[in-house]
């Protein structure tokens, strides 16, 4: 009875539970096909059947803004999609750069979904 | 007759098998940090005037859990909210205040987190020095003017969940 009990509850959890990946944790810059512009190339896998946005953001060490280029700042991942992500920057701001962070976005019509906003950071 | 038949089906059968290919599955285990949203929290109504995921209060924890894959490389950081998502429209002042606590772990050496924790403001931070799960449980009230009811609606407010890479 208790193993069927313990089964259950690690299926409703299994169920239930839903996460957010961004990698590698420790990306570096190299230089790309543009003069003067470094490029790194990040990975998200979304496992949260309630967001399908996430924000990318570039970081100093101060938790400041740097400017950098994307794609897309804010990127539609469906769930259990996996989407590779380039980020350009300028090869001047490469030393001061400490984080590039991914950060969940929920809809407004959703605001009642999980009620967890995650933000994964990886350090330069 | 039967016998060319039946070496035919042979040709055949082998033509088949020897189109079989083996599919190779890869993988890479690299240093990362998963944040999982085990529980969605639900507030309580314990009083006219309050909100309250404490289970007396009828409310609801929401959980959070924490995978990494590599030992000391990451903070965790979580924040109990301190401003709505979604609300009806409130006219007074509004007192917020929580708490993070360790629920759960995965590993014997992750009993001391709890103690090492670091709070200021709406965030508790906690240093994953172990590789493995660690579930966090956060509270959060809300207390609304003084003696006056909360109007009547839906109310959303977000735990935020961070994963620094040291």
């Amino acid at each position: 009875m208790k193993t069927f009990i313990a089964a259950v509850v690690a299926l409703l959890t299994a169920t239930a539970a839903s996460s957010h990946e961004w990698t590698p944790s420790y990306p570096q810059f190299k230089p790309s096909f543009m003069e003067g512009i470094a490029v790194t190339t990040m990975t998200i896998f979304n496992r949260r059947k309630d967001i399908s946005y996430y924000e990318v953001s570039v970081l100093d060490e101060d938790w400041n803004p740097v400017p950098f280029a994307s794609t897309r700042k804010l990127i539609n991942v469906e769930y259990l999609e996996r989407q590779n992500v380039e980020i350009y920057l300028r090869e001047v701001d490469c030393d001061r750069v400490e984080y590039i962070c991914t950060t969940s976005k929920i809809l407004e019509r959703d605001a009642t979904s999980s009620g967890v906003d995650s933000r994964i950071c990886s350090r330069v | 007759m039967f016998r060319i038949i039946t070496a035919a089906a042979i040709i055949g059968l082998g033509a088949v098998v020897s189109q079989a290919e083996s599919v190779p599955i890869t993988g890479n285990v690299s240093s990362k940090c998963s944040i999982y949203t085990d529980v969605s929290g639900v507030y309580g109504n314990p009083t006219p005037d309050t909100l309250s995921t404490i289970p007396s209060d009828g409310g609801v924890y929401p959980v959070v859990r924490y995978a990494v894959t590599s030992a000391d490389e990451f903070i965790a950081k979580v924040s109990w909210p301190n401003s709505f998502a979604s609300a009806p429209s409130l006219t007074d002042s509004v007192v917020w205040d929580g708490e993070v606590t360790v629920s759960n772990t995965s590993d014997a050496g992750m009993s001391g987190y709890e103690a090492a924790k670091v709070e200021y403001e709406n965030v508790t931070e906690y240093d994953l020095t172990v590789a493995g799960s660690t579930w966090f449980q956060v509270e959060s009230t809300v207390e609304y003017g003084f003696g006056k009811a909360l109007p009547g609606g839906q109310y959303s407010a977000n735990v935020v969940a961070e994963c620094i890479a040291k």
